[in-house]
């Protein structure tokens, strides 16, 4: 059987019937998956719209430079103490959650890291409510309502994240390298600490980062413990300090519309901090990875 | 400057005598001495070495001389443990989760598997260079030649500057990387990363170096680069090497080891002899069709 040109010309350009079911079929998947996906981000659409168009009025300089009984009151306590609270959680659970990831990575026995990598599973399934009752209910009577407090429990739920995102990335360093270093005859402990650490080392800041980010959302265990406070708090933790979830949770209840709008407000300074820290840190893995 | 180069590189507290510092056995230590003081530093003898995986037994009873300052070959079928046995010199084998070495190796008299014997001294003065390049990937060209003196200590800033140029020319690489130390290893080839990692191998000054089809990653330029280079460094190392490639036995190694696997997966050393007499004429009947049926 012999094929003409024309016949591959035929063969190429005329569409079968399946060939137009198929075609068919395409189209319509391409439009329901279309929609799906219009449905998934339309409520993160209106969350954003909604809270742009109710924050706006309250963004005035006053907002962000004054404190909440000043006479044009506004968050900047609030901004101060959110950033102090997540700051020394990341600063005291980053050292201790790095070095657990070290540990499970570089030093550990396969046993003690299936032990280990349950005791995070656990951890991280720890609801944030759960922290927060733990440090009011045990620490709390102990140290009073105060920044110590917050950050205990902030910590409960930032030190898992970070052992476990620096666990993650260690195991990207390839065993290749580790060999390598260990065959110049480097000591196991300097191999760790300077080879994959070092090679790892953009990632587990990026574990750092979000764990603030994570840390600087949190609101059950800081009504809590930091409780909330008018006053301008700068490093005193023992005492009470104010944060933005927080404020946002009080002022939504209250009876005045310069407060309601002032908790949108404030929701809306929280969600572009979050984010912007989120769109850096993807920049930043982008970066190295293409590095 | 040959010699100049030579004396900077083989200093008087060398690693063998490091080694045998590390040793408390006195008749070890006189061996090792004398052995360094003469121009025949560098014998490895392995004896009835076994190597495991677990319950898994990869290498079985070898024994083999390995003559100092000169290139041996391993040879043999994939599988057959010439990988596992390699990396028992240099006491990487024993770095995996289960992996054990019985029987003993010795260096210059020296069991690196006495209890005295650190492992990480033996890996200093048994270098290795892996078949895959890996260059560390945070380090700039000259910072991975320095890599092994940083991180093990014990070199000042000055000398390390001299060792990383005189490594880079042994290694045939200084002339394509001396304008660029500062940019990142793994911005080099595949062939100059493999130079690369031979640099950063003969810095740290070992005795013996292995490496494990050093070659396999690489075009025949770049192969071929690569065996003068392991032809030159002969003459100061001793140096064991894997390789699949018939031809490249025959060109670079003086002495060569045949091995295979029993009816258990265990490798074992069948023959052993001068390169020419393996290739010309083996002993062996297995070893005759294995070379015959490489060269094909
Ligand atoms: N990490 C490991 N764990 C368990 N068994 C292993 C491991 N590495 C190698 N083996 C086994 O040990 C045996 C010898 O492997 P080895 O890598 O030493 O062979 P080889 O001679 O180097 O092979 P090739 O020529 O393919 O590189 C094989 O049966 C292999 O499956
Ligand atoms: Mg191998």
């Amino acid at each position: 059987m012999s094929i003409s040109t024309g016949s591959i010309a035929k063969l190429l350009t005329e569409p079968t019937s399946g060939e137009r079911t198929r075609q068919r079929v395409n189209l319509v998947m391409r439009v329901l998956v279309g929609i799906a996906a219009f449905l998934a981000i339309l409520p993160l659409v209106a969350l954003i719209v909604f809270v742009v168009l109710k924050a706006a009025p309250y963004l005035v300089p006053s907002f962000f430079a004054n404190n909440p009984l000043d006479t044009e009151p506004g968050i900047l306590n609030a901004i101060v103490g959110s950033l102090q609270l997540s700051g020394l959680t990341v600063l005291i659970s980053g050292p201790i959650g790095i070095a657990g990831g070290v540990f499970l990575s570089e030093f550990a026995s396969p046993r003690v890291v299936a032990i280990g990598e349950t005791a995070i599973d656990v951890m991280l399934g720890v609801p944030s409510i759960v922290a927060g009752v733990f440090a009011y209910l045990i620490l709390v009577p102990v140290l009073g309502f105060s920044g110590w407090a917050a950050v205990a429990a902030l910590s409960i739920l930032t030190l898992p994240i970070m052992m476990r995102s620096t666990q993650e990335v260690l195991r990207l360093v390839p065993q290749a390298i580790r060999e390598a270093s260990l065959a110049l005859g480097v000591p196991v402990w300097k191999t760790a600490l300077f080879v994959s650490v070092r090679t790892a080392l953009p990632g587990i800041l990026t574990g750092v980062i979000l764990a603030f980010s994570r840390a600087l959302g949190e609101t059950a265990p800081l009504l809590m413990t930091a409780r909330g406070t008018n006053a301008e708090n700068w490093l005193d933790f023992s005492t009470t300090m104010n944060a933005m979830p927080i404020v946002i949770y009080q002022y939504s209840n209250a009876a005045s519309d310069l407060l309601i709008g002032q908790a949108w407000a404030t929701a809306l300074v929280l969600m572009t901090i979050a984010l912007t820290i989120n769109v850096l840190v993807r920049g930043r893995t982008v970066n190295s990875r293409t590095a | 400057m040959e010699s100049g180069e030579r004396n900077a590189h083989t200093s008087p507290a060398g690693a063998m005598d490091e080694l045998a510092q590390a040793t408390a056995r006195p008749t070890a230590q006189k061996a090792a001495r004398a052995a360094s003081s003469d121009n025949d530093a560098g014998r490895l003898t392995l004896d009835n070495v076994s190597a495991r995986y677990g319950a898994f037994r990869a290498v079985k009873d070898v024994t083999l001389a390995v003559r100092p300052k000169s290139v041996t070959a391993l040879i043999g079928p994939s599988g057959c443990g010439k990988s596992t046995l390699i990396r028992t010199i240099n006491r990487m084998h024993e770095t995996l989760p289960g992996a054990t070495v019985s029987g003993s190796i010795t260096l210059d008299g020296v069991d690196l598997y006495s209890s005295n014997v650190d492992p990480v001294r033996a890996r200093r003065v048994v270098g290795m260079v892996f078949q895959k390049p890996n260059p560390f990937p945070t380090m700039s060209i000259s910072e991975n030649v320095s890599s092994g003196l940083r991180l093990t200590g014990g070199t000042s800033k000055s000398e390390i500057e001299g060792i990383v140029e005189d490594s880079l020319r042994r290694a045939a690489l200084w002339d394509e990387v001396k304008e660029k130390l500062n940019q990142p290893g793994t911005s080099l080839s595949g062939g100059q990363q493999q130079r690369l990692c031979i640099a950063r191998t003969i810095a740290v000054k070992p005795r013996v170096v292995l490496m494990d089809e050093p070659c396999s990653a690489l075009d025949p330029v770049a192969t071929l680069k690569i065996e003068e280079l392991i032809r030159d460094l002969a003459a100061e190392y001793t140096i064991v090497i894997v390789t699949h490639n018939m031809q490249q036995a025959s060109r670079v190694s003086d002495e060569t080891a045949f091995f295979s696997m029993d009816d258990d997966r265990a490798g074992y050393l069948v023959e052993t002899g001068p390169t020419a007499e393996m290739f010309t004429n083996p002993k062996q009947a297995l070893t005759e069709g294995y070379i015959q049926g490489r060269f094909g």
